[in-house]
């Protein structure tokens, strides 16, 4: 054994090698080259056994020329290795193709009830104006009902309000959630700016616009100055805030408790204001009820009525809803057909 | 109130056109709700002349006619009235005419005999009450013309708020009108001529209640004939919506419309000694009323009686026994003023509210008694004859002066926050009949009237008297003239800005906590519901929900939070008469509602209120309520459907205490069974501090789902009270500092009795973990082989860690056998290897 003829089959080796390198079909047939080329038991180490027979001179040129080889396969396996992982990614990629034009994997999702969701979309108006939110009882007292709203037992106006009442003496269903006012001017001192939304009731018989348990809000603003030209302001706000850029409408109306009274209107959200069906013909939609806080009312909420003066507005919170979304029949709203609920995604 | 613009015209001018007096009118607060066209629905009915009425040859009841209607042919028409004649002019429906009520005039053969229209009577065209006899025009009527041009009108239906008595009546609106427009009012010109005995000779009248009747003013008409009205008549009360009878009725019925007067006329003969006697009613008293119907009189009724007892509840109706017929001759007009309270209590209880009665609630302008009496003889006299007895029985003859309010000018502008002079104040005001001047020294303010009164000095401040007109009694202090002048001036001319007066103190909205949940149940797949709070009684026998008092599992708070049911006790149906004590029935309705229209699939929760009365008081609570049934996740294309079981609802809470800052709520086994399933019902509490959630979570019963009718297999529900729902609670979160050293996890898997639940082996690890266990999950639940058949293995992940240092292999190793010797020792539980 001489150096040359070592030499000549290292470089066989080699080629041998690279060729087989070359034609390997996948990264299992590199492993397996790689084993049989360079592994302890490889073919690179069976030829560097005969290295002993050789002279000690010649010994570290086939060191050198052994290495050089070594290094060379390494890179073939590393470069066929990397293009081999790229042909089979990329065929993994076409098999992996799918039909993006399916449909999701839904997400489960609820939907928000419509009376809860226009309550929070009106205490979000008057909020922004400083109006904080209380609440006060559905089974009221007729005292605070009626009496302290300036509407005495018998009085001709109880026929705007037909009444439930339960078999606790002294009380009934609040038939709106003006006694509200009471409680609060009785809690707190001005200035107060205070929304109550609430369930009410009415002896009322069930039809496509009325019911016998619907949703209010209230509003009251009590403080040194606090006048007409106020409520009007507050009010165009939140017409134009709910239902947009529309002409508004302050006519006179009554409650015992106002004085004066106020009926508030907005451009039919039907016909725009040329006169429909919806508004009567009129042009008109009457959105809420409002007025001057009665002095009556102020003294019974202990406040001064020669000091202070305010304003109060209710509203049907159906009234609203139905006007915003085109609901067509007040009886959807409690009756909870998930097909109406759903739509309000 | 319906008004006939024709009408409204003779006491006021209107130039407008009915739809501009409708606005006109609602902008001044007599809200116009429509404006209907009176006579619209005659088509093709015009004014014909009748040529000639014959004997029909084959029928004795009917005529034939031949009918000049001005073009064309004379028509042949075949009629079955009696009160016919030719020269006369009537009205004439043609071929293809269409009658009110929809009826439509066609082309007939009426006994082998051709009819090409036919003639109406006025009760046909609802113009009059007569269906007798053909209506008869007066002769200058033009020939040809359509009827609806003649009498059409335009009818006004205007809400007169109950404030406004006064208006409720044609010559009220037209004060109303004159106001608008600035036009003058024509008063009716009331005059009678007296040429009878006195009528203290007929009539005497004894009120025996001068609290509830204040004034009884009577008239007495002798030798009247009793008929029908003029048809002008007629059709004014027509049009008013206002049926006619006779013309004696129809003249008390005419002066209510026109001056707003109840009257009532009675059969003079059928009053006993001309005794007339305002009195209550005495036990066992009775009257059949002019409806027919028979009342048994209760001792707080004011009635109109005579010497033999009852004849007309005063104020609402008079009885059959005195009322005018055909043979009446002699007539009484009772013009009172009633109070208006005893008159609604009266109304209400004897389920009787008339026109009259309505006008009667509202208060009744004192002088009125007196004119309202002349008008109706008047026009007694002028529709039925008759001689009118000289004078009138009055029993309060002393009207009462105008009322004096004092206002300050500065005060009107203050609270309409618009600057209006004290002239123009006063000249707005005299648009409404309410003259002014100003206050002499020692004038006081009304601010407010009965039941707080409250009279003040207006000190330096410029003051102004008004003085009212007597009708306007809804005009009583300083801000109701504040109204007059807004009203008059025009809302519209109100400025609009926005308040720049001191803001409230912040508070918290008692709508954040429930906002919170109801976003978080949304995006967990769950609709929101609304329901009612009435309910039926018979839910409680269909869902016993079981009372929170008592149960050792729940915090004692939710033990205040039961009670009695609360009963209406004049509801509208059944279905809806008690309020409910929980919210799991009103959700199973909404399951019902909604498998009827198919769906099976239901994922809802409700935040509402639950009532109860408690020591006599009255208590609601707001309440989360779920229902889940049918899929949690329908199946799809990808995916497998997976329905709702218990897991999902306590997934639920489990969430909710996350959102709302809590820690893991507790468990315990509800086993009392229906109407829950017994081995699928719990109770969960968490408390931290005064923040809470506690509640049921159950499976229904299949017998309590058999008892709602439901389809559903399984059907979870809860109800479950959360802090922050009824009142605002702040949330925090508390953040625990990073670990600064690893945690060292250990999974044990404990095998354990079936019959233990996994809550015990949970708070058996906690309770031995020692300070090092920071956390314990369950991640695996298995039975089978190699276990025993009553065991079951739970699979634990343990956390530990200490904040000082790493921990040692035998520090956890410790720990950990500590954890193994309190489950053996506790609840005979062994670990798997």
């Amino acid at each position: 054994m001489d150096f040359e003829s070592l030499s000549g089959d290292l470089h066989r080796l080699r080629d041998l090698a690279l060729a087989e390198i070359a034609k390997a079909a996948d990264p299992a047939a590199l492993d397996q080259l790689q084993i049989q080329y360079l592994g302890k038991k490889g073919d690179l180490t069976a030829v560097l056994r005969g290295i002993g027979a050789l002279p000690p001179e010649d010994r570290p040129r086939v060191g050198a020329v052994a290495n050089e080889i070594g290094e060379a396969v390494k890179t073939a396996l590393a470069e066929r290795g990397s293009e081999l992982r790229s042909v089979v990614q990329a065929q993994r990629l076409v098999a992996e193709k799918a039909d993006v034009t399916l449909p999701g994997r839904t997400v489960p999702r609820g939907t928000l009830h419509p009376i809860p969701e226009t309550v929070a979309a009106i205490t979000e108006v008057f909020g922004q104006f400083g109006f904080v939110v209380y609440e006060g009882p559905e089974v009221e007292d007729d005292l605070t009902n009626f009496q302290m709203l300036n509407i005495a037992p018998d009085h001709p106006a109880r026929d705007l309000w037909d009444t439930l009442y339960v078999d606790i003496p002294g009380h009934l269903l609040r038939t709106h959630t003006s006694p509200g006012q009471i409680r609060v001017m009785q809690s707190t001192r001005p200035p107060i700016r205070a929304l109550l939304p609430g369930r009410c009731f009415r002896y009322e018989a069930v039809d496509a616009s009325h019911g016998f348990e619907f949703f209010q809000v209230e509003g009251l603003m009590v403080d040194e100055g606090t006048s007409m030209a106020d409520l009007k302001g507050l009010l165009d706000e939140f017409a134009h805030a709910l239902f947009g850029p529309r002409k508004t409408r302050f006519r006179p109306g009554y409650y015992p408790f106002t004085e004066p009274s106020v009926a508030f209107d907005v451009e039919c959200v039907v016909c725009g204001g040329v006169g429909c069906p919806a508004c009567s013909k009129t042009g008109w939609m009457t959105i809420l009820g409002a007025g001057m806080v009665h002095p009556v009312v102020l003294q019974y909420g202990g406040i001064d009525p020669e000091r202070y003066q305010g304003f109060a507005f209710g509203m049907g919170v159906e009234r609203i809803a139905n006007l915003r979304h085109a609901v067509p029949d007040l009886r959807y709203y409690l009756e909870n057909d998930l097909r109406f609920l759903e739509q309000f995604r | 109130m319906r008004v006939p613009l024709s009408w409204l015209r003779e006491y006021v001018d209107v130039q407008l056109s009915p739809e501009q007096l409708a606005e006109r009118l609602t902008l001044l607060g007599m809200e116009v709700k429509g404006v209907e066209r009176w006579g619209a629905d005659w088509r093709s009915v015009v004014v014909g002349e009748l040529l000639t009425v014959e004997k029909h040859p084959y029928a004795d009841r009917l005529h034939l006619t031949t009918v000049n209607v001005g073009s064309g042919e004379p028509l042949h028409i075949v009629c079955g009235a009696h009160n016919i004649a030719p020269g006369q002019r009537v009205p004439v429906a043609l071929a293809g005419a269409v009658l009110p009520g929809g009826r439509r005039i066609e082309r007939t053969e009426k006994m082998g005999i051709a009819s090409e229209g036919m003639l109406c009577s006025g009760d046909e065209l609802h113009i009059t009450s007569d269906a007798e006899g053909i209506l008869i025009l007066p002769p200058a009527t033009p020939l040809g013309r359509d009827l609806s041009e003649l009498y059409g009108d335009a009818v006004l239906d205007v809400d007169v708020k109950p404030n406004r008595g006064d208006a409720l009546c044609l010559v009220g609106l037209a004060r109303e009108v004159a106001a608008v427009t600035g036009a003058a009012i024509r008063w009716p010109e009331i005059s009678v001529e007296e040429v009878g005995d006195p009528v203290s000779d007929r009539l005497r009248v004894e009120v025996r209640e001068p609290e509830l009747c204040t004034r009884f003013v009577g008239r007495w008409v002798s030798g009247a004939k009793i008929g029908p009205s003029p048809d002008w008549v007629q059709m004014r009360l027509q049009a008013a919506g206002m049926r006619p009878v006779s013309n004696v009725v129809d003249a008390s019925n005419y002066v209510m419309l026109e001056l707003g007067k109840p009257t009532h006329t009675f059969n003079g003969a059928a009053v006993k000694d001309g005794t007339i006697i305002v009195r209550l009613a005495l036990l066992g008293e009775r009257l059949e009323t002019l409806d027919h119907v028979e009342r048994e009189l209760t001792p707080d009724t004011l009635i109109i009686a005579d010497a033999s007892g009852p004849i007309g509840i005063a104020g609402i109706m008079g009885g059959f026994d005195s009322e005018i017929t055909d043979a009446t001759t002699e007539i009484a007009i009772e013009s009172a003023v009633f109070d208006p309270v005893s008159i609604r209590r009266t109304g209400h209880q004897y389920s009787l509210r008339s026109e009259a009665s309505l006008r009667f609630e509202k208060g009744q302008e004192f002088r009125l008694a007196r004119i309202g009496a002349d008008r109706v003889a008047q026009l007694t006299l002028a529709w039925a004859g008759g001689a009118l007895s000289k004078g009138r029985v009055d029993t309060a003859p002393t009207e009462p002066a105008a009322a004096r309010i004092a206002f300050r000018p500065a005060r009107v502008s203050k609270l309409l926050g618009a600057e209006i002079s004290v002239d123009e104040q006063r000249t707005l005001l005299r648009r409404v009949g309410v003259e002014t001047e100003l206050a002499s020294s020692g004038t006081r303010i009304q601010v407010s009237g009965a039941p707080k009164p409250l009279v003040v000095d207006p000190g330096s401040e410029r003051t102004v008297v008004a003085i009212v007109p007597t009708w306007r009694r809804d005009l009583d202090i300083e801000m109701d003239l504040a109204e007059e002048v807004a009203r008059v001036r025009g809302y519209e001319t109100t400025p609009a800005h926005l308040p720049d007066t001191l803001m409230p103190a912040y508070r918290p909205s008692p709508l954040g906590v429930r906002e919170l949940v109801r976003q978080t149940l949304a995006g967990a797949g769950l609709s929101e519901v609304v329901t009612h709070a009435l309910v039926s009684p018979l839910d409680e026998a269909r869902l016993p929900w079981p009372d929170d008092a008592g149960e050792p599992a729940l915090p004692a708070s939710l033990a205040a939070q039961s009670g009695h049911e609360i009963v209406v006790t004049n509801p509208l149906s059944v279905q809806h008469s008690v309020l409910r004590r929980h919210l799991g029935a009103s959700l199973l309705d909404v399951l019902s509602l909604n498998e009827r229209q198919g769906r099976s699939d239901v994922g809802i929760f409700e935040i509402g209120k639950r009532y109860a009365r408690v020591a006599g008081r009255p208590r609601e609570w707001t309440r989360l309520a779920i229902l889940l049934t049918g899929a949690a996740e329908p199946a799809a294309w990808n995916r497998a459907a997976r329905p709702y079981d218990l897991d999902d609802a306590k997934g639920i809470v489990e969430l909710l205490c996350r959102r709302l800052g809590l820690a893991e709520p507790s468990y315990v086994p509800d086993t009392r069974g229906f109407p829950f399933h017994p081995g699928r019902a719990l109770l969960v509490r968490q408390e931290s501090g005064a923040e809470a959630v506690a509640g049921r979570l159950a499976e229904l019963h299949p017998d309590a789902v058999a008892a709602w009718d439901l389809r559903a297999q399984r059907v979870i529900v809860a109800e479950v009270a959360l802090a922050g729902l009824d009142v605002a609670a702040p949330l925090r979160v508390h953040v625990e500092p990073l670990p600064r050293f690893p945690e060292v996890e250990r999974d044990l898997a404990v095998i354990v009795a079936e019959s233990r639940t996994a809550a015990e082996v949970q708070s058996t690890i906690e309770r031995h973990g020692g300070v090092l266990l920071r956390r314990v999950r369950l991640f695996d639940l298995y039975r089978g082989t190699p276990l025993a058949a009553d065991e079951k293995s739970l699979a634990y992940r343990l956390v530990l860690g200490a904040k000082d240092r790493t921990l040692t292999e035998p520090e956890v190793d410790s720990a950990i056998e500590e954890v193994r010797n309190g489950l053996e020792t506790d609840i005979g539980a062994h670990l798997r290897t």
